[in-house]
């Protein structure tokens, strides 16, 4: 920053000699009007001020040359440096005294107001230092903590697709090779249709896979497009279980649903995807011949609470919240069972964002006896009053 | 009991398994399959297969973990099936004792290349070091005596260290070999770090023993991992 004229030490002691001088011409103006105890109490300010502007040499220089003129305009004899009277130089001297220690005591004060304030500042700049630095520091972390998990989605979703690839490739250059003469022992009609059933679930599987990811981006771009309308929560219930037909046919299948369920105002399709997911997964991760229960009952006033219960080797309290992320799935991130998982790791990910996107919450339990594995989610009923005009109301909800 | 050779894949992979038990038992392999490194562990030693075939991320023992117990116990070929991207692992499971590897996706055709030569390498008879005074393998032949060496009936002079190297490439033709692996055997295990001693004495290797030095056919670099030595036809 820079410093004024005024602020030189030089400049201190022109204006302590300029001010000295004026004062003293004033008070001579008004001459018999004025007592010594008033001139000497008038040049006293004059020090203070010159001491609490400029520090205490400035003071000092301004203290003795106020006293001089003190003494030769103001104490008889005048016009002379010579004092007549013994109290006379008592009080000069005691003008001396008194502007010297005020003079120092004003610009000491000064000083220390001023280191203060650069200490202050200091403080000031220290902190904000600081805090940028913690700042830079912790943008730093979240920057690594995103590309981690970028890399390990990235690992998740290469791995998901290369697996159901690698059999195809495999597959088909078996398949190309017989048809082109070359295997010493040709394919019999039981192993080539075994072959083409593997590029046939493979690609299913593919295809799933991608149906999820974009179902996934989408919930977490919110642009999860619900068309919410009034509808039975068994009707819910029995489409999901038509659907995973194939996949339950070796399962017991018991359904629970209360009597008398309020209606409900949701996307029946979409919580309808979110029951045979947890349908289907109940189906994959328990054994054959083994129960899977569906459960649907009023829960308070307002919400539905529905489950899908299985008897298979259940969730670790730990893992509980976390297969909820994408692409996790226990069977193979928690390492929960030597049972081979044939999911995504995005449906209940996907399940989560359904049921959050109609204001609901999902969770796990054990299931009964502390055995198996209890998903549980709950939606409110909906708003009485909204009727719905048309059909097929839209409205566009954010996934949270 | 059948003279076919058996090849066990371990694999968490249904479709997987099925799909190279189906292509395999059609060019005359015995196969059997595991789900998990612990299930391939017990099914080697039940059944002593000539080659196993690996993925690397399983559940409960990993292919890693069954490289190292299989070496442990046998010096049975083993094949792990890798991904482009772990290049990491790849070179662990290579340190841990795996032949070769092969990455998804990957060809049945590619795949059953691999098989034949590892089975090859594992009938070759044993080299017996001591009383073995030539060597003869693809283009080369060498007098470990006179330490002489001819490549397409030329004979090349190299330096004590090339042809250390040679010979150590020679003996494990066509198996995958790590930097550190060639390190460790060369200069000895201070040495497994310096990847760029091992890439002079190839490079001069290759000016010496190559057709073409910048697109070699002998010695074939595998990206991020190592070496592998193709001796040439062999007739």
């Amino acid at each position: 920053m820079r410093r004024s004229v005024l602020d030189q030490r030089w400049a201190g002691y022109a204006v302590a000699a300029l001010s000295v001088v004026v004062l003293t011409l004033l008070l001579k103006i008004v001459g018999t009007h004025v007592n010594a105890a008033t001139v000497s109490l008038a040049l006293l300010l004059n020090v203070l001020f010159i001491a609490t502007r400029w520090g205490s040499l400035p003071a000092l220089f301004t203290s003795i040359l106020a006293m001089l003129f003190f003494n030769f305009f103001f104490l008889p004899p005048l016009g002379t440096f010579t004092i007549a009277a013994t109290d006379n130089w008592i009080a000069l001297l005691a003008f001396l005294v008194t502007a010297v220690t005020a003079g120092q005591l004003s610009a000491s004060a000064k000083r220390r107001a001023e280191e203060a304030e650069t200490g202050r500042r200091e403080i000031e700049r220290l902190y904000a230092e600081l805090r940028d630095a913690f700042e830079r520091a912790s943008h730093a972390e979240a920057l690594r903590q995103s590309e981690k998990l970028k890399s390990a989605l990235l690992d998740a979703v290469t791995h998901d697709l290369r697996t159901p690839l690698t059999s195809i490739k495999a597959s088909i250059t078996t398949l190309l090779d017989e048809a082109r003469g070359e295997p010493p022992v040709p394919l019999d009609s039981d192993s080539r249709f075994e072959m083409m059933e593997v590029i046939d679930e493979e690609s299913d599987r593919l295809s799933r896979f991608i149906n999820g990811l974009i179902e996934l981006a989408r919930i977490e771009a919110g642009e999860l497009h619900l068309r919410r309308r009034w509808g039975a929560v068994d009707e819910i219930i029995s489409t999901a279980l038509t659907r995973a037909e194939p996949i339950t046919r070796n399962h017991h299948v018991e359904l629970q649903v209360e009597k008398e369920l309020p209606g409900v105002r949701v996307d029946e399709r979409a919580v309808s995807e979110v029951v045979y997911t947890l349908i289907d997964n109940a189906a994959k991760y328990s054994a054959k011949g083994s129960t899977i229960r569906i459960t649907a009952r009023r829960s308070g006033e307002d919400l539905i609470e529905m489950g899908v219960e299985d008897e298979g080797p259940g969730i670790p309290g730990g893992l509980r919240e976390r297969v909820f992320d994408k692409f996790f799935r226990a069977t193979r991130d928690g390492d929960v069972t030597t049972h081979k998982p044939t999911g995504t790791g995005m449906g209940l990910a996907i399940a989560k964002g359904i049921v959050e996107a109609h204001e609901g919450r999902i969770w796990i339990e054990s299931g009964n006896g502390n055995k198996g594995t209890r998903v549980l989610f709950t939606l409110p009923i909906g708003d009485e009053d909204v009727v719905d005009d048309l059909q097929y109301s839209e409205s566009k909800v954010s996934a949270q | 009991m059948t003279d076919r050779p058996r090849i066990l894949v371990v694999d968490d992979e249904p479709q997987l398994t099925r799909v190279l038990r189906t292509g395999l038992t059609s060019r005359g392999y015995d196969v059997r399959a595991a789900a998990d490194g612990l299930a391939g562990f017990e099914a080697f030693n039940d059944w002593h297969p000539d080659l196993v075939i690996t993925d690397l991320a399983m559940p409960n023992v990993d292919g890693l973990e069954l490289c190292k117990r299989l070496r442990a116990v046998s010096q049975v070929p083993i094949i792990v099936l890798s991904a482009k991207g772990e290049e990491k692992t790849k070179v662990e499971a290579l340190d841990l004792g795996a032949d070769d590897f092969v990455t998804k996706p990957f060809g049945i055709d590619e795949l059953l290349a691999r098989v034949r030569a590892s089975l090859r390498r594992a009938k070759a008879p044993p080299m017996n070091e001591a009383t073995q005074t030539t060597l003869d393998s693809g283009d080369f032949h060498v007098d470990l005596d006179s330490r002489e060496i001819t490549v397409r009936d030329k004979p090349i002079h190299l330096t004590p260290k090339e042809f250390d190297l040679l010979v150590y490439f020679i003996k494990h033709a066509g198996k995958v070999l790590t930097h550190r692996t060639v390190l460790a055997a060369l200069w000895g295990g201070n040495y497994v770090e310096q990847n760029e001693y091992l890439r002079v004495f190839v490079g001069n290797l290759r000016k010496k023993i190559e057709p073409d030095a910048a697109t070699p056919r002998y010695i074939l670099t595998e990206p991020w991992i190592g070496y592998r030595f193709d001796p040439g036809p062999t007739t």
